[in-house]
């Protein structure tokens, strides 16, 4: 309500000042399902997630009954990571994917079949967890604090934004963007600092909410979207907007084929995308050779 | 000077260019839906011409210069046309350079990222083989294979002995291969062995005992066919076997092995009149006893 308000006020005193010259330069993109301009979109968007933060991994465990754990598992094993890896997490806030990828890296089996010589590699492991939104960042610091992570120097938490990434290029090896992707502006700058900041060999990979295409799959997972998940957010967070907001920016994010030739235009080679169940989620691989 | 450009790539590359067109435009789809499904999409490599200009949608800028053919901005999809294989070359240099670590390392991940770090190649590409070390050993027997038809080509000796002879010695040249790997040969096998990788596997076999049958000069095309191969299979495989506990200076004792192997099995002619008869003889004693049964 509050949400719906605010744009309103916005849209209602931002048009009577603009020129037709600023018009011309100002495009429109989706908030959901309502257009907006770019520059609002993601100020809304910020606010959303500092709606929501506190709640994230809740609400995120109810309403996808707990498999958004097994997909970013499989996130992590497709991305194979090794030790003295640096990784870039994008839009990573609360820090799952991360967790994840340090666990995997210093996991026993792991350790157990190494040389020696490898534990100085295991000292030069950097994750970067890079979100726009300082409130999840918190969030996440404070999780790994209570994961016993806290001082563990290979976990570096950065605020910056997708599309202007603070790295250098081809400084990393490995960058994940775990239903990040849907939020940004302008996809396209999104991949092309992805393909800009990872070495040779790096790979590129996003988890995201994408689309079921499955005749009767599709009706019930629309009715689950529209009419359980607000009434959810409703119930749980107390924000039904952040939540209308989730499910219709599910429906407007490029279908699997269009994102995989997007990763493509980027500059990406060897382009995949695994669906899991059914389309719900898909995840999108690209190397960079 | 564009123009000419693009009509070396047109007349040179147009064929291969529709080819690869034709290749992305096919996906795997898969029947599973509640579970994993991979689809597959090898989408055209296409490098954008200009950083995206945020005014325009660039999606559409890219799209409709891959479709036509004007000559002005042309030029990078000369460039563009080398990229599209050039993963797969990378991804075959690093396997080259990782077969130098798998002594010290086994058919390993960590073999796969030491191989990586020696290319100069970040150590995520290894993330990118779909069955890891699966790929790396497949490697190996093709790569082997491909050294072993060299030899066949280039070799003199092979023209003045029997087809026996010639197996004999190609299967020597094959395994002599394997050698330096052989402590840690196990591992390779039990990696072909795996559900996930038997049905390649398989086929790399098959493959290698075709080859060495066609140079041993075996023109059948019957059903021998099937049982030459069958055969040349199996002693192939229990020959590699023995090899891995063998432990006699240069492998004496496998040659000695494959020798009496390759001497006995080679009475094939003989060995399937056997067949033959043994199956007529149960035929018919068969016959005879339902003959008998049904008269009653």
């Amino acid at each position: 309500m509050a949400l719906r308000l605010l744009t309103r006020n916005l849209r209602n005193r931002i048009s009577p000042n603009l020129c037709s010259a600023s018009l011309l330069h100002s495009h429109a993109t989706s908030f959901g399902f309502k257009e907006v301009r770019e520059e609002e979109k993601s100020q809304m968007v910020g606010k959303v997630f500092s709606n929501v933060a506190s709640n994230y991994d809740l609400m995120n465990d109810f309403m996808s009954a707990g498999l958004h754990r097994l997909w970013k598992d499989r996130l992590v094993s497709k991305l194979s990571p090794f030790p003295g890896m640096k990784h870039l997490d994008v839009a990573g806030g609360t820090g799952d994917v991360a967790f994840r990828i340090l666990e995997s890296i210093n996991s026993i089996r792991r350790r157990a079949l190494q040389d020696p010589i490898n534990d100085d590699l295991q000292e030069e492991t950097r994750i970067y967890v890079c979100d726009i939104n300082q409130n999840m960042l918190n969030v996440g610091k404070n999780r790994a604090l209570e994961r016993g992570l806290g001082e563990d120097k290979s976990l570096v938490w950065v605020q910056g934004d997708a599309e202007a990434l603070s790295f250098e290029d081809n400084s990393m090896d490995g960058y994940t963007i775990a239903f990040g992707i849907r939020n940004v502006t302008h996809i396209e700058k999104v991949l092309t600092e992805a393909y800009r900041v990872l070495k040779r060999g790096g790979r590129f990979l996003s988890l995201e909410l994408s689309h079921v295409e499955i005749p009767v799959f599709k009706e019930l997972y629309d009715l689950y979207s529209f009419s359980v998940i607000p009434r959810l957010g409703e119930v749980v967070a107390g924000d039904r907007e952040s939540y209308q907001y989730l499910v219709e920016s599910i429906r407007r994010f490029p279908p699997q084929e269009k994102f995989a030739s997007m990763i493509a235009d980027a500059g990406f080679q060897k382009v995949e995308y695994e669906n899991l169940v059914g389309g719900v989620v898909a995840i999108h691989s690209g190397l960079k050779i | 000077m564009y123009r000419t450009v693009v009509n070396r790539i047109l007349f040179s590359g147009g064929g291969r260019r529709l080819l690869h067109r034709h290749r992305d435009l096919r996906t795997v789809i898969c029947s599973s839906r509640f579970s994993t499904t991979t689809e597959t999409q090898t989408v055209p490599n296409r490098r954008p011409l200009n950083p995206p200009d945020p005014s325009t949608s660039s999606s559409s800028s890219s799209s409709t210069s891959f479709q036509t053919s004007s000559a002005a901005g042309d030029v990078p999809r000369h460039e563009r046309q080398n990229p599209r294989a050039e993963y797969e070359e990378e991804q075959a240099r690093v396997l080259q350079a990782s077969l130098r670590h798998v002594i010290r390392l086994g058919w390993s991940e960590e073999a796969m990222i030491e191989g990586a770090k020696e290319v100069g190649i970040s150590p995520s590409i290894v993330g990118s083989f779909p069955r890891k070390e699966a790929a790396l050993v497949e490697f190996f027997m093709d790569d082997c294979l491909q050294r072993l038809i060299d030899r066949i080509d280039s070799a003199e000796e092979l023209q003045n002995s029997t087809p026996s002879q010639r197996i004999n010695k190609l299967v020597r040249i094959r395994l002599e291969m394997q050698a330096p790997y052989i402590s840690k040969w196990p591992q390779a096998l039990s990696i072909q062995a795996h559900p996930l990788n038997v049905s390649t596997s398989f086929k790399q076999r098959a493959m290698l005992v075709d080859e060495i049958w066609h140079a041993a000069g075996d023109e059948t095309s019957d059903l021998d066919w099937y049982v030459r191969r069958t055969v040349l299979g199996g002693i192939y495989s229990t020959t590699e076997i023995y090899m891995l506990t063998d432990s006699s200076p240069e492998f004496r004792d496998t040659w000695l092995f494959l020798d009496n192997w390759v001497e006995d099995a080679f009475d094939l002619k003989k060995t399937i009149q056997e067949a033959k008869y043994l199956a007529e003889a149960v035929g018919a004693g068969m016959g005879s006893f339902v003959g008998k049964v049904l008269q009653r």
